[in-house]
């Protein structure tokens, strides 16, 4: 068990029209397996993982260390063998934001989105350490 | 629901592929193991039920405006610049 170290991410490897393929799709969401990241440089550092095959839908998502500073993600052996990460720098991670009225907004630190960059291919994962983290972590307070 | 009994070292055989087996009891608890093959995500329920209700809740439809708190200016800047006030 790694406790990844992820360096903070390279917003453009990962801009356009990329498509990263989740082979479990989401928790919920098993059967959608091919998103594609949306970023806006007004609304940095949040980003858009919008399903392939329905462009409505989508989820806000954010690089954890943006809004979480201390967060040390701990990624299963299974999971980084799963994903092929080679080294930590492989691993992208996005965390889902849930809007909560028009000032609030809470990020699920137990299951990030872990993408390895080389391959674009993801998977929601359950951290080992996920009792440590809160599934509604307040951010944006005004 | 299925009911099997099983004594500690004994296992169940899922779909041919799957096996569940009773590696010891330790009190109230009982230690699992599961083979199963990769692509069969294993999850303990009460968070994987938790993350995916979270999921349903989070998402969104037509892309909407985000609230201006969370842009403004930027979320992780001001711990940094009181930083390098500070030093």
């Amino acid at each position: 068990m790694n406790t990844l170290e992820i360096p903070e991410m390279d917003m453009r490897q990962t801009e356009g029209r990329d498509i990263i393929r989740l082979p479990f799709g989401l928790l919920g969401f098993e059967h959608v397996k091919q998103y594609t990241l949306l970023t806006n440089p007004e609304e940095e550092p949040f980003m858009w993982f919008q399903m392939l095959d329905n462009a409505k839908r989508a989820f806000l998502v954010v690089p954890p260390f943006r809004v979480a500073p201390d967060y040390q993600p701990d990624i299963s052996d299974d999971e980084v063998d799963f994903l092929q990460l080679s080294s930590p720098s492989d691993a992208f991670l996005i965390n889902i934001v849930t809007l909560r009225g028009n000032h609030h907004a809470t990020v699920n630190l137990k299951g990030p989105i872990v993408i390895n960059r080389r391959t674009l291919i993801g998977k929601q994962v359950i951290l080992n350490n996920a009792a440590q983290y809160s599934l509604h972590h307040p951010i944006g307070a005004a | 629901m299925l009911i099997l009994s099983r004594k500690p070292g004994e296992s169940i055989v899922i779909d041919g592929r799957i096996v569940v087996k009773i590696v010891r009891l330790e009190g109230d608890m009982v230690k699992i193991g599961i083979e199963a093959p990769r692509e069969v995500p294993v999850h303990r329920q009460e968070v994987y039920d938790e993350i995916q209700g979270n999921n349903r809740e989070a998402l969104t439809e037509h892309r909407p405006q985000l609230p201006r708190a969370l842009t403004r200016p930027n979320v992780a800047a001001e711990p940094e610049l009181a930083c390098a006030k500070g030093s």
